[in-house]
Formats: structure tokens, C-alpha cells, sequence
């Protein structure tokens, strides 16, 4: 064991350890008494950005199956904002939910160490063990609040059709070893562009598994169908967390296998991920219309978004695999802060999460209402924020490869989800305003979340040029 | 100095929003700080005007910066014959849409200027960006304050009307979106100079006959859309008549001109064979605009439609004019847009102040306002000759040119697009005479007021600049003409199919400019 290759693995230690400090406090609390758990939350996922930041450009492996290379540590940059966003902003959900305290930081901090291992892994068995950790943890969050039925219906749908895509997944990997005698992404991909021409069904059916698996944890159509159900029941700002961490790891894993391991099977998989594109991005978009509670059509956009990160991959090129990157950490920060904005609505005795609990809310709560516009404009990819600068980047990879049919898909399905978004701030700014009561006002540490979205969404729509040729960087380490 | 004008609407909105302003408190504030901003952008466009060589065909005041380096995006604007007087128009009318609202709008007042103000700057964007991108996001970010001036300040049916506005407008603009990007791959895979939306390179392109035809389909339906051009018209009315009055005055005179604006800047010259080949379509798409919007506007019986259908029909001369491609039609479409934007943007307000008046548009709930109102009669009347185009208003001159432009290329098109001036006389003084003559036939408007005196300020600018514009055209022509020539020069590139008229240099053209000119001048 060389000290390099626990240094590849410090970040994921440091969250780890405040996951593990976030039990212990809880086991001490007094009944009654306060604390500030989500310090110590903060507290390690700060630790995990500063180690990330002296890893970056060393190249750094762990043990031979985790790589602390740009790719991995940029997700774990990613992960580590949607971390401290969610932790800024769960003190007065989690009070407002009635959530049980420690068990949700530990779980939310267990859940991202295992993301952050899935960002950074190169062997299939800990992409697997790490896919793991962070499911268990995210189902258990699902449930969190035991006495409602919705979230408990969500939990379970969650977990049957996860554990279905764990098993898929596994099977895969099964498939995998059995063509290659090796888990190992880079041997994998090596023993294939050798023995594929062989094997081509095995092969398939090694990739296809695999693809499913991966499909269940990005929420692309046909394997979608939790995500509503599971968004819907979900404490409100563990859905964010769930559509935004959940599918930022497991982007960077599926990225990170079909670029490595599977690169002389383009032929087989393009097709496969052009379909998965299309259909994801038009399901999404299309009965994200249909919605009324604003958790499920957040989630039918985040089935949506998923089916255009999954143009970037299909493009297969520096651009969409760097389109990904950007994608995500502009996705993240404006998911999470407008699920953390619903959350912020709810009042005591109601979640005043539907179309029409928001009429009026720009009289209510004129800054609240001002902000969610921005978030759902982002979202619809409206100049000049971060959604128009990621779909530009994803667009212009598809067009780059000359993909223009999924350009022109892409294209048109944001406009449709320009027309949901745009109900939700006619809802708020033109509608008569409806009986919902004043939320209660924000705690200042929501508030400076908030904010800071939105200044992160100006920042990455007006000038992205730093973070763009971060990612562009970052995707340099892949091979 | 670009950039200053168009961000100093921006910092006004900016401004604005700081000042407190409880339950409308300080909304006089609000009002005079957003007309001053509005002025002072007035004054630098003026500004500009006067710094502006004329005898040049190049971009001036040209500002260059790299962007966002990994894309090849440059913060490039500068200023040409055609779009400096679009800046112009935007900064004249913006007050004046500000000022005529300043009763009739008083809710959210701080809200209201200041997505007006936000709106001017996207507005003043789109006219001198230089790289397509830059251009996009201008063109894209206008949506939103329009949308919300719609539908927050609007009549009735405004969420309908904004929310059809946005869509119509958003599917053409992603499919150009697509076109621009791919431009850009084009030059880094033609040049091998790496991606570029530098719209100076992209014009020396020579792409790929098959893909310049998308493109240009691409490139002009978001255009057709805005403008709005025959059969893409069916947002415009909707939008028009629930709109607020400051957002139609806006969205008749400046938005619809970012659609002609956007074919002679972007469509035409970067893909000049595929113009070439579809002009004689849009041509066509054009005439049965003109006819069609003319004939719809005179059986409508609310005003504001009938002027917003009047619209689609004027537009219609300025697109025909385009795709005549020669010095006459082109310099008389880019003027007329601006044309149109004064007396259209002058009939929108009018027809604002009638229905402040009596809370109608229709024009069955007037007449007789003749006597009652004589001095917004008057003004009435002399902006209803200028958008029919009496000689000595500015409507003669661009629709003079226009068909005389259109008549060189092809006298059938002349003869059918001249219907059209036929029936705008019909639908405006048939209109203008139920409204204003005959007996008063209802009680309600013996005791309507005249002209205040901020309505006066409000509309004597627009009846002086239609007809300065009328007897003095060459102030405005002379400057355009160079870089008219420009764009021709562009589009008669030699893979051009079919041979453009002799465009430039030929001293008839000169002297049918200037006997256009002076027979003005004359008749008047």
C-alpha cells in the first residue's frame, strides 16, 4: 500500500469521515438538543475540495482501480458544490420536513463518498461497489420521512427497479469478465479491441447490460419510470440531490467505461445511445407537459437533461465528452437550487409544491419568485445562463460529428421545455394569485445558497471560459 | 462607445431596481429615472450618428474581443449604414413607448421600465453584433422582457398571446441556433482556422452547396418568423392586440425589423447562392403577405388588429425589396423599416391613447372624433397618410423605391406588390373615417379629452420624423449607401447563379436614386 495510493483517495476519505463524525454526533445528541451537524458535513466536503485541488495534473492511481486523474477530481469538484449547496440549504428543510437529523447528513455524506469512488473508479467491481454505497444511501434518503405514503410508494419503486439494474449491471460485468478475464477498464478495453471481432454477441450483450444498468441510475427513457415517483415522495431536497448527484456519478462512470473500455465497439453502442437520446430527450420533454406538481415535472426536465448529456456521448468526441462535464455542473447547481426553492415554499401543514400553490408568488415573495425565473430559464437553456452556454456546448459536439438529427431533436424538445417552465412564471407572475399562504422567510444560509446559484448560472452563461477549458482540460486525462 | 449604448439601458434596469419602491410609492421616480435612462441612450445613438463617416462601406466603431477562446467567440460589435440608423430608431422610440405609458401602466412600474429598458439593450445588441454568437444570445435573451411585458402588462388573453409569442419565435431561433454552429465547424473544416462565428470570416466562406441551402432555410425561418413573413404571420396579431401599448410600439417598431434586418445582415450575404435561388420564393411568400395582410386588415374590427395585420403587410414590402437585390429595392426596404417602425410605432400609439380613452379598441365604439378631439385627429391623420405613403411622408419614399427596385427585376412582382399600396389606402382611411367622421354616435365620447400635454410630447416627435423622413430622405439614404453597395458587391460573389443586375457602379442607378429622391421633394 504506497502513500500515493492513499493520496489518490483522500477526498473520498474525507467525506467518508465526516459521514462517520455525522453518526457520532447524532449518537451523542441529547434528546432535544441542537447541532450543528451539517458543519461537520461542510466541513469534510471542504476538506474534499482542497485535497482535489492539490491532486489536480498529479495523475495519481489508488490501488490500481481508482484514478485521481482531472476527469475523476472534476466530478469530484462537481460533487463536492452539489454537497455544500445541499447541506447550505437542508437546516431549515430538514426542520421544516420533520427528517430525522443525523441519519440524513450521515446518509447524504455516504451517499456522496460513494459517488465521488463511482467518479473515480477504473475497475467495473468498485464502479459496482461504489454504484452500491450510493444507492443504499439514497434509497434510505427516499423513504427518510416514514409516516408518508408517497415517499415510502417512492422508495420502494426505487429500490425494486434499482436492485433490478444492480443485478443488470452485475450481469454485465459477468459478461465482461467472462470475454476478458480482466475488470479493469483500460485491460478491458485493450483485450476487446483484440477479441471483439470474435465474441461480437457476447460483447453485445457484455455492453448492453451494462448500458441498462447504467440507463436506470441516469433516468433514460424506457428506465425511467421511478424517477416521478421517486422525486415526488422524496423529501423535497433530497430529490435535488438525488436528480443532480445521482446523475452527475453516474455520468462519469458511464462516460469513463464507454470511452475506455469500450471505444472499439463504437459501431455497436452509437446506435444504441442515439436511440436512448432521442427517446429520453422526447419523453421527457413531452410529458413534462403534462405535469402539474412541479417535483414531477423537475423530474420529467431531469429525464430530459439526461437525454441531452447522452447527446454528448453519443457524439463521442473531446467536445461532448467535455460538453458533459460543463453540463452537469451547470445542471447541478440549477437543479438542486430550484428543488431547494420548493422546498423553501412549503409552509407547516402544506408542501404548496403544485402549478397552482404558485400563482402569485411574485406578490408573496418577489425575490423568491425572481429567482425561480432565473433557475427555470436556465433550465430552458435561455441566454445568458448556464443552461444556454451547456446546450450550446452539447449541440455543437452532435453537430461537430455531424449528428445533426439529434441536434435538431435537442433543439426542439427545449423549446417544448421552454413551454413548461414558462407555465410555472406565468403561474407567478400573471396569474391571479391563489389562496397559498406565505412561506415562512428563508434562513440566511439559504439565502447566500441561493445567490450564489444564481451568480454561479450568470458566471457560467456570461463567462464560461474558464470552466469550459477546465473541462476540456480535465477530459485529456481519460485515455 | 457601441458597447455604451448597449449596456446603458441594462445599467438603467439596474438602477431602477434598487430604488425602493413599496406599494408605488415612488413610482414618479421610477418613471422619470427609466425616461432618462431611455434619453440618454437617445443622445448617445445621436451621438453615434454624428461620428459616423458616411462615405464608408466598412464596419465603424468596430470593438473586438476574444470571448470565450475554446469556442471561438469574440465580443465583436461595430456599427454600418444599415444598422446605424436601426440603433437610431430603437433609441427614439423607446422613450416615447415609456412615455405613453406612463399613465396607463400602474402596476409594478419599477418592473415594467425595467424590462423595458432590459429590452432596449438585447434590442441595440442585436443590431451590432458582429459575431454570430454574440448575436444569438441577443437575439434570444429579448424574448424573455418581451415575454413578461406581454403577459404581465397585456389585455386579456396576454398568457395565451406571450406564451404563443415565445414559442413561434423559439422554434425558428433553434434551428438557426444549429445553422450557426455548424457555420462554425464549416469554417474550422474549410479554413482549418479553427471554429469561428466571426461573421467577417464566415461572409468569405464558400460552403458546400447542399449544406448552404439548409442553412439559409435555417437562417431565414427564424427571420421569416419575426418579421413576421407570410404564412409565419399568425403570432403577430395575437401578440400585437394584447400586448401593452409601450410593448406594441416596440414589438411593430423595432422587434419586426430584427427579421429583415437579420436576411440582409446574416441570411443574404453569408449564403448568397441559396439567397439567390429562394428569393424569387420569398418573394412570392412576400406578395402574398402584402395582399393577404391588407385584405384581413380591412375586415377587422378592432384597431389594434388592423394595424398589427397592416403590419405583416408593410413588412411584406420590405422583404420583397430585399429579394430584389438591387441598389433601389435594398435601400428602400432598410428604409423602410424604418418607416414602418415611425408611423406603425405612431399608430400604436394613438390607437393606445383612444383606448385609454374609452377602454375599447373597437372601432365601432368611435366616430365622429373629429370634432370632439381635433388636435388627436390631426395627428391621426397625417400618421395615417404616412403609413398609407403620401408623398412627403416617409412611406413614399421606401415603398417608391422598393417597387421600383422590385419592377427592375421582375414587373410582375411590381404589379402585384403596387395592389398592396392600393389597399393600405383603402383599410387606413376607411378605418380613419369610421373612427373620426360622421356623426358622434355615441354619448360616451362627446366628453373625451383632447391631447394632454404628455401625449403631445409623445406623438408630435413621431408626425415630425415622418415627415422630416418624408422631405428630406437623402440624410438617411446617403449614409446607408455605402454599405448597401457592400452587400451587393457580397452577393453578386461569381458562384452566384443567377447574374444580380449590374449592382454599384452604374451611374443609372445613381440617377434613379436621386430622381426618387427629389420627386419626394417635389410632389411635396
Amino acid at each position: 500500500m504506497s502513500p500515493s495510493s492513499i493520496a489518490a483517495i483522500v477526498p473520498i476519505l474525507c467525506v467518508t469521515a465526516a459521514g462517520l463524525a455525522a453518526m457520532l454526533a447524532e449518537a451523542f445528541r441529547a434528546p432535544g438538543e441542537k447541532m450543528p451537524i451539517g458543519g461537520l458535513g461542510l466541513i469534510g466536503l471542504v476538506g474534499a475540495a482542497v485535497s482535489a485541488a492539490l491532486l489536480w495534473g498529479r495523475h495519481a492511481t489508488g490501488f490500481g482501480l481508482v484514478a485521481a486523474d482531472t476527469f475523476g477530481l472534476f466530478f469530484v469538484m462537481i460533487l463536492v458544490v452539489i454537497g455544500v449547496m445541499t447541506m447550505l440549504l437542508s437546516p431549515s428543510l430538514v426542520e421544516r420536513e420533520g427528517l430525522p437529523e443525523g441519519e440524513y447528513y450521515a446518509l447524504t455524506l455516504f451517499a456522496l463518498a460513494g459517488m465521488m469512488l463511482m467518479a473515480m473508479a477504473t475497475d467495473l467491481l468498485v464502479i459496482f461497489l461504489a454504484l452500491e454505497v450510493m444507492s443504499l444511501a439514497v434509497y434510505v434518503l427516499t423513504a427518510l420521512r416514514r409516516d408518508a405514503e408517497a415517499s415510502v410508494e417512492g422508495a420502494f419503486k426505487y429500490f425494486i427497479l434499482g436492485g433490478f439494474s444492480s443485478a443488470f449491471f452485475l450481469y454485465g460485468l459477468a459478461f465482461v469478465y467472462g470475454l476478458t478475464h480482466t475488470t479493469r477498464l483500460d485491460r478491458v478495453g485493450a483485450a476487446l479491441a483484440d477479441a471483439s471481432a470474435a465474441h461480437p454477441t457476447f460483447a453485445l450483450l457484455a455492453l448492453g447490460l451494462l448500458l441498462v444498468g447504467f440507463g436506470f441510475k441516469v433516468s433514460a427513457v424506457p428506465f425511467h419510470m421511478w424517477t416521478p415517483d421517486a422525486y415526488e415522495g422524496a423529501p423535497t431536497i433530497v430529490a435535488g440531490f438525488m436528480s443532480t448527484g445521482v446523475k452527475a456519478a453516474a455520468f462519469a462512470a458511464l462516460v469513463r467505461v464507454i470511452t475506455v473500455a469500450f471505444p472499439s465497439l463504437h459501431a455497436l453502442w452509437y446506435p444504441v445511445l442515439w436511440g436512448l437520446a432521442a427517446v429520453t430527450m422526447i419523453l421527457g420533454t413531452v410529458v413534462g407537459v403534462a405535469q402539474t406538481s412541479l417535483k414531477r415535472m423537475l423530474a420529467y426536465s431531469s429525464i430530459a437533461h439526461a437525454g441531452y448529456l447522452l447527446v454528448g456521448l453519443a457524439a463521442s468526441n473531446d467536445t461532448g465528452r467535455g460538453a458533459i462535464l460543463f453540463y452537469l455542473l451547470a445542471y447541478g447547481v440549477t437543479n438542486l437550487a430550484a428543488f431547494g426553492l420548493i422546498g423553501l415554499l412549503a409552509t407547516d401543514d402544506r408542501a404548496n409544491d403544485d402549478l397552482p400553490s404558485m400563482a402569485g408568488l411574485s406578490n408573496r415573495h418577489p425575490a423568491l419568485a425572481a429567482v425561480f425565473s432565473v433557475l427555470l430559464l436556465s433550465l430552458g437553456g435561455i441566454p445568458p445562463t448556464a443552461g444556454f452556454v451547456g446546450k450550446w456546448y452539447i449541440f455543437s459536439a452532435a453537430i461537430r460529428s455531424g449528428d445533426y438529427g439529434l441536434a435538431i431533436i435537442g433543439v426542439l424538445t427545449s423549446v417544448v421545455s421552454i413551454f413548461f417552465y414558462l407555465r410555472v412564471i406565468v403561474m407567478m407572475y400573471m396569474a391571479e394569485p391563489g389562496d397559498a399562504p406565505r412561506s415562512p422567510e428563508p434562513s440566511p444560509a439559504a439565502v447566500f445558497t441561493l445567490a450564489a446559484a444564481l451568480a454561479a448560472i450568470f458566471y457560467l452563461g456570461i463567462l464560461p471560459t474558464r470552466v469550459i477549458d477546465l473541462a476540456a482540460h480535465s477530459i485529456g486525462s481519460l485515455f | 462607445m457601441v458597447s455604451i449604448i448597449v449596456f446603458l439601458p441594462l445599467a438603467g434596469a439596474l438602477l431602477l431596481l434598487l430604488i425602493e419602491n413599496h406599494d408605488g410609492r415612488r413610482d414618479a421616480v421610477v418613471r422619470w429615472t427609466a425616461l432618462g435612462a431611455s434619453l440618454a441612450v437617445f443622445a448617445a445613438t445621436l451621438l453615434l450618428w454624428s461620428r459616423f463617416d458616411p462615405t464608408r462601406a466598412d464596419f465603424q466603431f468596430v470593438e473586438r474581443h476574444p470571448w470565450i477562446p475554446a469556442f471561438g467567440v469574440q465580443y465583436f460589435v461595430g456599427v454600418d449604414g444599415i444598422s446605424l440608423f436601426l440603433l437610431v430608431l430603437t433609441g427614439f422610440l423607446t422613450p416615447l413607448a415609456l412615455l405613453s405609458s406612463w399613465e396607463s401602466v400602474r402596476d409594478k412600474v419599477k418592473e415594467f421600465a425595467a424590462f423595458m429598458l432590459a429590452l432596449e439593450s438585447a434590442m441595440l445588441g442585436v443590431f451590432v453584433s458582429l459575431d454570430l454568437f454574440l448575436f444569438y444570445i441577443f437575439w434570444d435573451a429579448m424574448l424573455v422582457p418581451m415575454y413578461f411585458l406581454i403577459g404581465i402588462w397585456g389585455y386579456d388573453r396576454r398568457i395565451y398571446a406571450a406564451v404563443k409569442f415565445i414559442l413561434y419565435t423559439a422554434v425558428g431561433s433553434v434551428l438557426m441556433l444549429l445553422a450557426i454552429i455548424g457555420l462554425a465547424w464549416m469554417h474550422n473544416s474549410i479554413t482549418g482556422g479553427g471554429h469561428s462565428f466571426d461573421l467577417l470570416k464566415l461572409y468569405d466562406l464558400h460552403l458546400p452547396p447542399q449544406l448552404e441551402f439548409w442553412f439559409f432555410l435555417a437562417f431565414t425561418l427564424a427571420f421569416a418568423i419575426k418579421v413576421p413573413l407570410f404564412p409565419f404571420h399568425t403570432w403577430l396579431p395575437d401578440a400585437h392586440v394584447e400586448a401593452p401599448t409601450a410593448g406594441s410600439v416596440i414589438l411593430a417598431g423595432v422587434l419586426l425589423k430584427m427579421g429583415t434586418y437579420g436576411l440582409v445582415r446574416f441570411a443574404f450575404p453569408l449564403f448568397p447562392t441559396a439567397a439567390a435561388f429562394f428569393a424569387p420564393w420569398l418573394a412570392v411568400l412576400a406578395i402574398v403577405g402584402i395582399i393577404y395582410g391588407a385584405l384581413v386588415a380591412m375586415v377587422q374590427p378592432d384597431m389594434k388588429k388592423l394595424v398589427a395585420y397592416s403590419s405583416v403587410s408593410h413588412l411584406g414590402f420590405v422583404v420583397l425589396g430585399i429579394c430584389a437585390l438591387n441598389l433601389q429595392g435594398l435601400q428602400g426596404s432598410v428604409y423602410q423599416m424604418l418607416n414602418h417602425g415611425v408611423s406603425t410605432g405612431g399608430l400604436f400609439l394613438i390607437v393606445g391613447m383612444l383606448s385609454d380613452r374609452r377602454h375599447t379598441r373597437q372601432i365601432a365604439a368611435f366616430g365622429g372624433l373629429k370634432a370632439v378631439t381635433p388636435r388627436l385627429v390631426a395627428a391621426f391623420m397625417l400618421i395615417t397618410l404616412a403609413s398609407i405613403g403620401l408623398p412627403g411622408t416617409n412611406g413614399f419614399v421606401g415603398e417608391f423605391l422598393i417597387l421600383l427596385g422590385v419592377f427592375r427585376w421582375d414587373p410582375r412582382m411590381a404589379a402585384f406588390a403596387a395592389t398592396g399600396v392600393i389597399l393600405s389606402a383603402v383599410y387606413m382611411l376607411w378605418m380613419f373615417q369610421r373612427v373620426n367622421y360622421g356623426p358622434v354616435v355615441h354619448e360616451e365620447n362627446r366628453a373625451l379629452p383632447d391631447l394632454t400635454r404628455r401625449e403631445r410630447w409623445v406623438i408630435v416627435p413621431v408626425v415630425a420624423m415622418a415627415i422630416f423622413m418624408g422631405v428630406f430622405p437623402g440624410v438617411f439614404l446617403k449614409p446607408m449607401q455605402p454599405s448597401v453597395e457592400r452587400f451587393l458587391q457580397r452577393m453578386s460573389h461569381p458562384s452566384v447563379a443567377r447574374a444580380v443586375e449590374a449592382p454599384s457602379p452604374n451611374p443609372a442607378d445613381a440617377a434613379w436614386r436621386g430622381a426618387a429622391a427629389s420627386g419626394a421633394r417635389v410632389k411635396h
